[in-house]
């Protein structure tokens, strides 16, 4: 197979796995109990009418797929019904135009939140897992350089230890570490910044920003040092790392020109693998620091069951997984020359 | 939650037995710490009862008794609920525990017979079994959890439910390419082949060997459901009623410890889970270590230095290229006797020469070539001899001083070209580096067309200088690198068995090759082989080598005409003589010995024809017998 | 190694650190308070979350303000008549108020505002609710409101004190349902600034406020995820005060100087009921979903009171909420003032009645397991005890009463649930024995008085099953009842029979505890009945400390 054809099966393959999320998206979420116009709310105060007006605004009076009312308790219902005018037509009809609904709890489109929240989160977890990966490449070609070495055995002790760490636990150490320091320990910026220049509002974000990328950083570093030294370990003893190293060339000319991008190749893979876990990550961290970002998003609509914003998240986050595997198998195959050969 | 630090993991080389397990396990360090660490929590969460000095979540009357600090009545202070945190922690040991072990075993049984059903059956199944796979690993895990926890209970079964459902996709893959190598191992092909049942080979064959990986894994899993049951508990959706470590650290945040300044009620129930996540992590890799035993050594690390210090040794022979002197060589390995791979080994080298070097495989061919140049893996070390290249001592340069002399003054071509190449750069960029690291001045606008010519030179044409070399053929792959090994223009080169693996034609072709090259450049040539056919058409002398030490060393008329060392007799019977073609062939029985285990004599002696009982007990010295011919055996001190 | 990584970061703070703000001589007075939550919407309609008011109260105006000591006093309008039969009010909007954007503040306003929120059948409170009982609104040349109900009513001010008043120039050109209303055009004592969702609302001060203008600059409302940090920043000073805090924190932040901490009832009082499900079986709305699976027992009013007298209160609120609350007695908290019933002796604590009271009901112990089975010896009294799981108290609520209740024979299985699944298994499906939830209540008792009738089960509302037509009919009356004195009686008298009939056991009504730093503002009001630093009443008094 050449690289086209194996691009456009991966690249079939990702789509797929987006149009089965999706599926999987809608039904899951009206499986859920509960009636999700009163979500949270609790109150005599709430009318019979209001809620009813509100299973309008919010599509629920629809069925939910020919023959089906309702999932959860399971209503059987009428066959006949226009298939356009069930939940899910309405909802694939959505998702095609951009839109994934309203947000029960803040009546805005999910679509305008989860924006507002993704950058946010662009921001923490880009910056945090570069910082984690040039730190943890960093600890790990040091590591494997050194393998066998008591820099090797510090840096794989304490790279464990690292990922022993319950995430959330460090972020409270490290709030109150912080805290103690002057650090400013929630939210992205400083209410009231908007009217500073330009200059001194991002060193704001950045003060903010400085406890939860370290967190974020130390929970992933340790992951990467393990898997970068191992991997680099493996490539060092290779045959034609001896071939360069006969040829006379430094060790660093080795490590630059032979050996980093061969050990890259399982990291790849592992970074594409991890976007999903980050989030998770992310969400702990978040809600320690007051993070505004798609895992507070997250965390808060688990707590006041927002299902249109957790659905939402949901695609957003696998669609970004999967598009995150296939930039991974794209960069594999430039990285690697052999993959053409498979 | 985080991902499982992913072990690698070969097949277990033979089906160990406890004992033989037990013996590689003690040698992991790490394995062994993390054991104990797991142990004893192990006791701690078994002996709960005696150890608690109260029950467990008895609550307090008071709000004085609310986060009391350690005390001698609490050891680990109280908590928000004025409950001895020490009593908990003891109790919470085995709920964390208890998650830990039945997550596994969903996860593990669930990514078991994915794997071994998808590795097992193949085809269609495999197919489809390992793309749901491949989709599950994608989908994010949390609104699943969020999903099954709001459809059932926060209950401690249903959690262990959730994190076991999560934890299985890797484990699919891992098993799957284990029982993908196991399926073709020649003990499952027979049983396929005697009918054997399909359930019964995977039972009976494939699960014991697949089963180690399945240890390794399930431990991997143990502690990512630990942390994953900290981290529900921390969103809120863990079983607030059992008290795992997880569920104490939440009531600890939600009710205020950290603001209250109660940091034993924080501190413990996390110390608790860094220490047996810790204690798990490590005993996986130690584990790891026993199947996959890596030696984590690489081609960069430092070797040992050379013992042979005397500055005041002298090259012999001051008109040659190379002379190397009494060489010893030993592979020294912690905790093991010292492997002699080389000992007391000399030969010269001149200008324009071709010197065979022949011995059977393991020998110390191979440790001897990668010494010259001080290319030996880091346990090899040069404990006497010297190595002179033009009057310099070899193994007294530096780094810096030697990385002038390899390639340009003395470059190898290494047996099994396929890995001696790197195979994420194209053949041609690999030449020009050796060009431009040794030729700075070299203009770079010329080097392609210099690397085209080097091409040319061993028969490449057509501009495959931007090829990959797994788009070059073997044979290819061996020529480029004597191309890249002549890139320098070097005065020596040193070719190991450039031809095994090859077939006959290009092996002539090579052969062929390296001769002409020799006659127009004038090179030095070292030809390590184990086959005397090819010293008898190129060679000028030859050495023999058997069991690290000089056998025989000689002019090849010599050798092929009047060898005196019984290996060598013996090697050349295995040798098809053209002008006899009725005689017998006749191969060595027996192995060398092996280098950490030499016998006390002769080192030829177990497998030698003509050995007598002086050959068992005493290790005959090289005798001279003529000009430029040397031996090492007690039949030529008798004979003399 | 990681120091060496730790030193890194520390100098990156250092150096971050130098480019923080400057505080100049005469800066702002900036009040700067913490708070855990974020308003869900700025759209008074849709807003269910009570910080959403709390924003809605600041910036806006309405026809009545609600006092720290519930009364209610004229907001926008200097008089209000009522017609003689109680069903037609006229109030006469003070003239010369003017929005934000300087436009005037008319009775058109007013009649706009109220026909939309009566309009709106989306609108979850403001519609429903609050506008049951109005016909229809008018507006007159002289600057008068004419609203004319359905039925006379006694509490025209807690109906109309949410109704926030809006400008009719804004609102008749957007989507009442999706407008999401960031920009706040108000006419209030302070103007929306800045709105960043989850992140802060920033308010600045209306000098020309014709009732109450602030004496500070800027107030900005910052939200925290996580109540450890707010504690934090109160003491670091990043905020200067907290509306929210762990009670266990509180003996800590006391012993910080310059920081206050007060505590008293909410604004919004709150009540934590114990909840038996007791509905009989032929009453189980099967239409509705019903499934009536609660034990059989707790229909018995005699495990009920065995259960009151066998539960400490004292016990719950000292380790829950570290003596911050004060004991229950009717679904009416003591917050409510006037409201609640406080002539009403509660069941003591005593664990000897308690289990005399079973005794000689005929719930014995037969089979010697330590737990008492139903006179027929059918069941044992095992009973399932939920709760919602995102409460953190409450699990410590159900290991306290599982071992008092031991103590009287009745063993408890414990379980959180999620909200949802729970208000499925609640109402009106009856399907759980108890449960433990809880209520924030109105400025009026009749929201809250609902929850008891007969009409509330099939809706959804009862959570317990209860059903007396004695009660039902004094809710009625209450409704209509115009003559205060007469209609407090009613309710006392209400509460009293749900109180003998022991529906519920109401275990505490929590206090709300707030901190605020005294270095900073000065003017808070803390010597009223309910305590909310937030509210309008403090934030238009403090005043930076000189």
């Amino acid at each position: 197979m050449n690289r086209s054809r194996i691009l456009l099966n991966k690249a079939a393959w990702a789509i797929f796995t987006i149009l089965f999320v999706i599926l999987l998206n809608f039904f899951l979420f009206r499986v859920l109990p509960g009636d999700p116009a009163r979500a949270g709310v609790r109150d005599p105060r709430l009318k019979a009418e209001a809620v009813e007006a509100l299973r309008v605004r919010f599509g629920l009076d629809k069925p939910i797929i020919n023959c089906f009312d309702s999932l959860n308790p399971i209503q059987i219902g009428d066959c006949g019904v226009n298939p356009l005018d069930t939940q899910f037509f309405i909802y694939v009809r959505n998702l095609l135009q951009g839109e994934l609904g309203f947000s029960y709890h803040t009546n805005r489109p999910v679509a305008e939140v989860l924006a507002e929240r993704l950058w946010n989160t662009v921001l923490l977890i880009g910056v945090g897992q570069i910082l984690a990966i040039v730190l943890g490449m960093g600890f790990g070609i040091f590591a494997a350089w050194r393998a066998r070495t008591s820099i090797d055995y510090v840096a794989v002790g304490t790279s464990l230890l690292l990922w022993s760490l319950p995430t959330f636990w460090l972020g409270i150490l490290l709030l109150f570490w912080g805290s103690a320091n002057g650090l400013p320990i929630a939210g992205k910026a400083t209410p009231g910044m908007s009217s500073m220049p330009l200059l001194q509002q991002w060193g704001d974000i950045a003060r903010h920003m400085f406890l939860p990328t370290l967190t974020y950083t130390i929970v992933f570093m340790g992951e990467y040092t393990l898997i970068m030294r191992s991997s680099l370990i493996d490539v060092l003893s290779e045959d034609y790392i001896l071939t360069a190293k006969a040829k006379g060339l430094s060790a660093f000319q080795i490590l630059k020109d032979h050996a980093l991008k061969n050990a890259m190749l399982p990291l790849v893979t592992v970074i594409a693998i991890n976007l999903g876990f980050t989030v998770a990550g992310a969400i702990q961290i978040e809600s320690v620091f007051s993070w505004p970002g798609l895992g507070s998003a997250i965390f808060e609509a688990v707590v006041r069951r927002d299902y249109p914003i957790l659905q939402g998240a949901f695609l957003l986050i696998a669609v970004a997984v999967i598009l995150a595997n296939f930039l991974a198998d794209l960069t594999y195959s430039y990285l690697d020359p052999r993959v053409q050969a498979e | 939650m985080q991902t499982t630090v992913q072990p690698t993991i070969a097949l277990p080389q033979s089906e160990s037995r406890f004992s033989t397990f037990l013996k590689a396990f003690r040698k992991s360090r790490t394995g062994v710490v993390g054991f104990w660490m797991i142990v004893v929590v192990v006791i701690i969460a078994i002996f709960a009862p005696l150890i608690a000095p109260y029950e467990q979540r008895a609550s307090a009357s008071t709000i004085e008794s609310i986060y009391q600090p350690p005390s001698a009545q609490h050891w680990f202070g109280t908590d928000d609920a004025g409950q001895d945190v020490f009593s908990n922690f003891v109790y919470g040991a085995r709920v964390s525990l208890i998650v830990g072990i039945f997550a596994a075993l969903i996860a593990v049984l669930i990514g078991g017979s994915f794997g071994l059903i998808a590795g097992f059956f193949g085809g269609r199944l495999e197919s489809s079994l390992m793309r749901f796979t491949d989709i599950m690993l994608v989908i994010p895990d949390l609104p699943l959890i969020v999903v099954i926890v709001a459809l059932t209970k926060p209950s401690l079964f249903n959690i262990i439910f959730v994190i076991g459902l999560l934890g299985w996709t890797t484990t699919a893959r891992v098993v799957r390419s284990q029982t993908l190598a196991v399926k073709s191992r020649k003990f499952v092909l027979r049983a396929r082949a005697i009918g054997a049942g399909k359930a019964h080979i995977i039972v009976r064959h494939i699960l014991p060997l697949v089963m180690p990986i399945l240890v390794v894994q399930a431990v991997l899993v143990i502690s990512l459901a630990i942390l994953n049951e900290s981290a529900l508990s921390f969103i809120g959706l863990g079983d607030p009623t059992t008290l795992s470590w997880g569920q104490m650290l939440n009531f600890a945040f939600g009710r205020g410890a950290t603001s209250t300044g109660a940091w034993w009620a924080l501190f413990f129930p996390g110390f608790g889970i860094v220490w047996l996540v810790l204690g798990l992590t490590l005993f996986g890799q130690g584990l790891e270590q026993v199947l996959n035993p890596r030696l984590d050594t690489h081609h960069l690390m430092a070797g040992k230095p050379s013992l042979s210090k005397d500055a005041l040794i002298k090259p012999l022979y001051p008109n040659t290229l190379v002379e190397v002197q009494n060489l010893s060589i030993h592979y020294v390995n912690e905790g093991k006797p010292p492997a002699k791979a080389v000992e007391d080994v000399s030969f010269t080298l001149k200008e324009g020469e071709l010197l065979g070097l022949v011995g059977e495989s393991g020998c110390g061919k191979t440790t001897l070539m990668l010494s010259l140049l001080r290319l030996l893996p880091s346990a090899g070390q040069i404990v006497n001899g010297k190595v002179f290249y033009k009057g310099k001592d070899l193994t007294a340069l530096s780094e810096e001083e030697l990385n002038d002399i390899r390639w340009r003054g003395i470059s190898i071509v290494f047996q099994g070209a396929m890995n001696a190449l790197n195979p994420v750069r194209t053949v041609g960029d690999q030449i020009a580096e050796a060009v431009v690291k040794h030729e700075p001045k070299f203009p770079k606008d010329k080097i392609p067309a210099r690397v085209n010519q080097l091409l040319e030179l061993v028969g490449i044409v057509d501009d495959q200088r931007e090829h990959f070399p797994h788009q070059y053929s073997g044979g290819m792959r061996q020529r480029a690198m004597i191309a890249m090994a002549l890139a320098c223009n070097p005065d020596v080169i040193i070719a190991d068995e450039p031809t095994t693996a090859l077939d006959v034609m290009i092996q002539a072709q090579i052969l062929e090759l390296l001769d002409d090259l020799r006659k127009k450049l004038g090179l030095a040539v070292v030809f390590v082989t184990h086959d005397l056919g090819i010293v008898a058409e190129l060679c000028d002398k030859v050495l023999v080598m058997y069991g690290g030490v000089t056998a025989e060393y000689a002019d090849v008329d010599t050798i092929y005409n009047n060898p005196k060392h019984p290996y060598t007799q013996e090697l050349l019977k295995a040798f098809p003589d053209l002008t006899k073609p009725k005689k017998k062939l006749s191969s060595i029985p027996g192995y060398p010995p092996r280098l950490d285990a030499l016998p006390a004599g002769c080192r030829f002696a177990p497998r030698c024809p003509a050995a007598f009982d002086r050959c068992h007990t005493e290790q005959p010295a090289l005798h001279s017998i003529g000009d430029n011919h040397i031996a090492s055996c007690h039949l030529v001190e008798a004979s003399k | 190694m990681k120091r060496k990584f730790l030193y890194v970061f520390l100098l990156l703070a250092l150096i971050l650190s130098a480019c923080g703000v400057g505080q100049s001589a005469d800066a702002p007075a900036v009040v700067r308070i913490g708070w855990g939550a974020s308003p869900d919407t700025l759209n008074p309609g849709n807003a269910i979350l009570a910080v959403s008011y709390t924003i809605f109260e600041l910036v806006y105006d309405s026809m009545y303000d609600l006092n720290l000591d519930g009364t209610f006093t004229l907001s926008i309008a200097e008089s209000a008549e009522v017609s003689d039969d109680g069903t037609v009010w006229t109030f006469k909007i003070k003239d010369g108020l003017k929005w934000h954007d300087g436009q005037p503040l008319t009775a058109e306003d007013v009649a706009f505002t109220y026909n939309l929120y009566l309009n709106t059948p989306e609108y979850p409170y403001l519609n429903g609710y609050y506008t049951t009982y109005f016909d229809s609104i008018e507006s007159t040349a002289n600057n008068e409101v004419v609203l004319t109900l359905t039925e006379a009513i006694p509490n025209i001010e807690s109906q109309l004190v949410f109704l926030y008043i809006l400008p009719k120039h804004v609102w008749e050109n957007v989507d009442k349902l999706e407008y999401e209303n960031f920009e706040m055009m108000g006419s209030g004592p302070f103007k929306m600034a800045e709105y960043v969702q989850n992140e802060f609302v920033r308010l600045t001060a209306n000098k020309e406020h014709f009732a109450t203008p602030p004496k500070v600059d800027e107030v900005i409302f910052q939200t925290f995820d996580n109540q450890d940090a707010l504690v934090q920043a109160i003491k670091t000073g990043q905020v200067d005060m907290i509306t929210e805090m762990s009670n266990t924190a509180v003996a800590n932040l006391k012993a910080e100087a310059n920081v206050e901490v007060i505590s008293g009832a909410p604004f919004s009082p709150g009540v934590t009921d114990i909840i038996f499900n007791q509905m009989l079986p032929e009453n189980c709305p099967v239409d509705e979903g019903g499934l009536c699976t609660g034990h059989p027992a707790l229909q018995d009013r005699n495990v009920r009171l065995a259960i009151a007298h066998a539960t400490n209160k004292q016990q719950l609120i000292d380790v829950i909420l570290l003596g911050l609350g004060t004991p229950g007695l009717t679904l009416i908290p003591d917050g409510l003032g006037v409201w609640y019933n406080d002539s009403l002796v509660d069941y003591e604590f005593d664990v000897a009645k308690a289990n005399q009271i079973l005794d000689d009901a005929g719930y014995a112990d037969t089979n010697g397991d330590g737990v008492r089975e139903t006179p027929d010896g059918s069941l044992p009294l095992t009973f399932r005890l939920n709760w919602p799981s995102d409460s953190i108290d409450t699990p410590r609520m159900a290991e306290l009463l599982t071992d008092m209740w031991k103590q009287i024979g009745i063993s408890l299985q414990p379980q959180a649930i999620d909200p949802d699944a729970l208000t499925a298994l609640c109402c009106p499906t009856f399907d759980f024995d108890i449960m433990i939830w809880g209520w924030v209540s109105d400025p009026d008792p009749s929201a809250l008085l609902y929850v008891y009738t007969t009409d509330a089960i099939p809706y959804g509302s009862s959570e317990t099953g209860y059903a007396n037509p004695r009660y039902d009919e004094l809710y009625n009356q209450q409704q209509v009842t115009l003559d205060f004195e007469a209609r407090k009686e009613i309710v006392w008298e209400m509460q009293k029979i749900v109180h003998d009939d022991v529906v519920y056991v109401i275990p505490y009504y929590a206090q709300s505890v707030q901190a605020y730093r005294t270095d900073r503002f000065t003017g808070w009001i803390t010597d009223q009945d309910k305590i909310e630093l937030s509210d309008v009443s403090s934030l238009v008094l403090i005043e930076p400390v000189k």
